[in-house]
């Protein structure tokens, strides 16, 4: 049985898409209790918040969990704001894989949408993704 | 009331701010994967973490980039931010539970936006650990108001 989804078994361009959550006063309490990162003028949520909550929604998906052994990059664009009482979902695309001599490295776009299906945020994840040990493929 | 926020035309380019220190402990990394869902084992597995590079569980990425968000804000007076617009970010090496992170900015782009209240500051970010070691860099673009 697989229990993670190493760099060889990653499907380039495959689409995911994740269970939806909704963001509550309470995360926003939370996030910001935890980085002290204060309201902005707006009484939207903080942005980085949503982008923390797409990360965790990632793990929710039907496949293993990837066996990412670190987070090497990202590129974000905040295209519209969540209010809370939002429902967010994301949708994941594996944009390219690069091997490397022991693991790889994955670009992984994800759509952050709200419940109108509008988008809200877009990243660019590169993660560094272990290969399957030779043991183990044998 | 004096407002003490500064506007986008206050702010000039090449400033630069360094924040206080804040150790990332144990609760930052546990509270953090509760909020964000992200229990992956380089976060919330200490034994797992034993057998690997890292030698024990290390914080959650966007955490320290969250938290970075955070000391920024007390880096300098407040920006009359209305939100961010987008980053560039590199994650370059592990922060420990128990590590001291500090944000060094400086602000490198203003440009004006199609809404004429507004304007983007580009700021390059570095965290740095207790031994100056980057573990985080990039750039962010911030949306600010212009003073009415």
């Amino acid at each position: 049985m697989t229990s993670a989804t190493y760099f060889e078994d990653v499907v380039v361009d495959r689409v995911q898409l994740t269970p939806a959550i909704t963001v509550t006063s309470a995360h926003v309490e939370m996030y910001q209790g935890l980085t002290r990162e204060m309201a902005t003028e707006s009484a939207g949520i903080p942005d980085v918040l949503p982008l923390c909550m797409a990360i965790g929604l990632g793990w929710r998906v039907k496949d293993p969990p990837m066996a990412v052994q670190a987070f090497v990059g990202l590129e974000w664009k905040v295209v519209k704001e969540l209010r809370v009482g939002d429902t967010m979902h994301t949708s994941s695309r594996i944009i390219s894989k690069r091997p490397m001599r022991d693991s790889g490295l994955i670009v992984d776009e994800r759509t952050i949408l709200d419940q109108h299906g509008e988008v809200v945020q877009q990243a660019r994840f590169t993660f560094l993704v272990a290969k399957r040990q030779k043991e183990a493929s044998a | 009331m004096v407002d003490p926020r500064r506007y986008f035309d206050e702010i000039e380019l090449g400033e630069e701010y360094e924040s206080p220190g804040r150790t990332v402990t144990e609760a930052d990394i546990v509270i953090f994967a509760g909020l964000s869902g992200d229990y992956n084992v380089l976060h919330t597995d200490a034994e797992f973490m034993k057998q690997t590079i890292f030698g024990e569980r290390i914080a959650h990425g966007l955490l320290c980039l969250a938290i970075q968000s955070g000391l920024f804000t007390r880096a300098t007076a407040p920006y009359a931010t209305l939100g961010f617009g987008g980053l560039r970010w590199k994650f370059k090496a592990p922060v420990k539970i128990g590590d001291t992170i500090r944000l060094r900015a400086k602000v490198v782009e203003k440009k004006d936006l199609d809404k004429p209240d507004r304007g983007q500051i580009t700021l390059d970010r570095t965290i740095l650990n207790q031994r100056d070691e980057v573990v985080q860099q990039g750039q962010t673009d911030l949306i600010v108001r212009k003073r009415p």
